[in-house]
């Protein structure tokens, strides 16, 4: 029966029932048992529109299932599953249904075959969402959140706006792949963008993800910006655009990892830097780019969510995820650094690691489409990922100076999830197959060639090189107490600055301008009393019959009134 | 380098105690010898095997090699140049941020390892 319906409904009604279950096994067997036959039931679907509802004149696909939407609603099943397995812990009824609110409209938006319904969804990821953020329950978490909801809300009602002047131009509401020719269009595109972290609209995420709980930050890092991938990719493929703004987003964030403090902070920024090879992808437009944009986004929910568990627990553990305030947690959290050590080789893509057979099949598809300067640029952002989330981060929170912490290991449901999560990382590495298999068109691709696997060893180690020379030669910046200005500061500082000055002018010219008018009102009625009123030099000679006058007009002007009426 | 120099460290969990040497300097500095012969037999094995390519600077010897490398320590020299630029402290947007609060410890389990 449930095969019948949304798969999106069955997270919401799995939310409502956490309604009326007691906390402990009851909920988190919920928690578990959603996904787990959500991804079933996906599994089993046939391809086709398989549900559709009419709203007005429109006609709402509520299930368009094909291999591009089945391989992005399994990774948000399995992302789902490993996110509330490591938040067993997690009594907060808030936190757990937001996150099957959220994970189930993500599931929803990949499967919408229209752009009324992907709306409805998208802004059910924007709503959800929040919550993981304000459930931290600080003053800090409140205003980071509206701040969060203001750029998510925002890029729905940029994708509203697009569909309906898109429906005014074309009649319909499919959605299909567009080209960027009208305002419609490029309001979709830009609502995608934001969603995606497009550079100069992405510092939401950096903003965000560190000032969630702890668990909230694993589960957002999985859904928002993958829907926006899936969104360009449905959407937007082979937009030639896409290429250079993805490779502008593979770079930028490297720079500020580099020198970011809070380690939760960096992998938003190796986030942001991800998303700019799935964006590439997009933008070349091949089967081979398309192939390597879905099989990326689909390790990168993996290595990402158990990079963010592993600091997750050491935060869990310690209360700071600084790179500033840890060091030498190796000794007594050693299970939770071997896990941050896989997600750090599958991101930096070594070899039997997940990313080395996704990551290249966008880098060749540049290639092959003759995109050779950004192939040296995502070869760089290769580099760079390394640097930063490869080595900075499980250096500075597992070894480096030591901090003096002993903190207990991570407790056994985070080290389930993230053993599990880090094997999936390794079997794709070792054995990507089953998720070639699974992805939009039919592979062709070898990625384990002899070229292919010293080339990237050499990237890599000299990269690692670079690192041990920085740092034993003290040139690598120190972890240090403070944060790095970034975009938002336009919006935090300098636009908030801008209106307050603009405020005061206005304040001190209407103040101005009233107490003038004021002061001249009053000056006008006093000189006219002074002369007209009663000790006025005027009144002296008001004849007394003038009164009488007046009143003989007025009495018959209401005579002549009454016989008109 | 430990922060503790007469810990006891029978009580670590077998992996940690296994993996002690990272604190003592003279292995770490072997380590780096070794990471530096690795390094030097990846750069040589480029004249071992027939590579192929895509591009023609691939056909450079070591190129991949010298690309980590050398842009590694532009993106950090880069890096540390934006620093001076960017960098503010820690209050610089508070109350309306999390960098200076402390974790709610409601949410946490500080628990140390030989509790």
């Amino acid at each position: 029966m449930i095969e019948s319906l949304p798969t999106a409904f069955l997270f919401f009604a799995g939310a409502a029932a956490l309604y009326v279950l007691p906390k402990g096994l009851a909920r988190g067997a919920m928690l578990l048992a959603v996904p787990v036959a959500a991804g079933l039931v996906i599994w089993n679907l046939p391809a086709g529109n398989l549900w559709t509802a009419h709203l007005l004149d429109l006609e709402l696909e509520f299930m368009r299932v094909d291999k591009l939407s089945r391989i992005f609603a399994l990774i948000f099943c399995i992302a789902a599953f490993l996110g509330n397995l490591y938040a067993w812990h997690v009594h907060d009824r808030v936190q757990q249904v937001a996150a099957l609110l959220y994970a189930g409209s993500a599931i929803g938006a990949v499967f919408a075959g229209d752009l009324v319904t992907l709306f409805f969804y998208w802004e059910g990821t924007a709503v959800a969402s929040v919550f993981l953020i304000w459930a931290r329950r600080s003053e800090g978490a409140y205003h980071t959140g509206m701040r969060y909801l203001i750029m998510q809300i925002g890029s729905g009602v940029l994708l509203l706006a697009g569909t309906a002047l898109f429906y005014r131009e074309t009649g319909s509401i499919a959605f299909e792949k567009m080209t960027l020719h009208s305002l419609g269009t490029w309001l979709i595109f830009l609502a995608f963008g934001i969603k995606c972290a497009f550079p100069l609209l992405h510092n939401w995420l950096q903003d965000a993800y560190p000032a969630a709980t702890i668990t909230g930050t694993v589960i957002l890092s999985a859904f928002t910006t993958k829907l926006a991938v899936y969104a360009l990719a449905r959407g937007f493929p082979g937009t030639e655009l896409l290429i250079y703004v993805g490779a502008v987003m593979t770079l930028f964030p490297i720079f500020f990892a580099v020198i970011e403090n809070d380690l939760r902070r960096v992998l938003a920024y190796s986030l942001n830097n991800q998303l700019g090879f799935m964006v590439v992808g997009v933008g070349v437009g091949t089967e081979l780019a398309l192939n390597g944009t879905a099989a990326h986004a689909f390790a990168h929910i993996l290595y990402k969510a158990l990079l963010f568990m592993s600091i997750g627990a050491v935060m869990f553990r310690t209360g700071t995820a600084k790179g500033s305030e840890l060091g030498g947690l190796y000794k007594t959290m050693p299970l939770t650094m071997i896990f941050c050590v896989v997600g750090a080789a599958s991101i930096s893509a070594f070899p039997l690691f997940s990313g080395f057979v996704t990551k290249s099949l966008i880098l060749s598809a540049s290639v092959d489409e003759g995109y050779y300067i950004v192939w040296g640029v995502l070869l760089f952002a290769s580099a760079g990922v390394f640097h930063h989330s490869g080595i900075k981060i499980p250096y500075f929170a597992f070894f480096a100076h030591d901090s003096g912490l002993r903190p207990k290991e991570a407790p056994p449901h985070m080290l389930l999830a993230m053993g599990a999560t880090a094997f999936l990382c390794i079997a794709i590495g070792v054995y990507p197959a089953p998720l070639y298999a699974l992805l939009p068109f039919e592979v062709q691709y070898v990625p384990y060639t002899t070229s292919h696997v010293i080339t990237q060893l050499q990237l890599l180690l000299f990269s690692a090189l670079a690192f041990t020379v920085l740092m034993r030669t003290g040139v690598y910046p120190p972890e240090m107490r403070a944060i790095n200005l970034d975009t938002d500061w336009i919006t935090r500082k300098f636009a908030s600055a801008v209106i307050t000055t603009l405020a005061r002018a206005t304040a001190v010219v209407w103040t101005g301008l009233a107490t003038f008018t004021q002061n001249r009102l009053n000056t006008i009625i006093a000189g006219l009393y002074r002369s007209h009123g009663p000790g006025g030099r005027i009144a002296k000679v008001w004849p007394t019959g003038a009164m009488v006058i007046w009143i003989a007009i007025l009495l018959g002007a209401t005579l002549i009134l009454n016989f008109v009426s | 380098m430990s922060d503790r120099p007469n810990e006891n460290h029978d009580t670590l969990p077998a992996l940690g105690r296994a993996m002690l040497w990272v604190d003592n300097k003279n292995h770490v500095t072997r380590f780096v010898y070794g990471l530096y012969l690795v390094c030097a037999g990846l750069f040589l094995t480029d004249f071992l095997y027939r590579k192929y390519t895509y591009v023609d600077v691939e056909n450079i010897p070591g190129f991949y090699a010298m690309y980590g490398f050398f842009l590694s320590v532009g993106l950090v020299i880069c890096a540390k140049w934006m620093r001076k630029v960017l960098q503010r402290p820690e209050d610089y947007y508070a109350p309306k941020d999390i960098e200076t609060e402390e974790y709610p410890a409601t949410q946490l389990d500080r628990a140390v390892h030989d509790d």
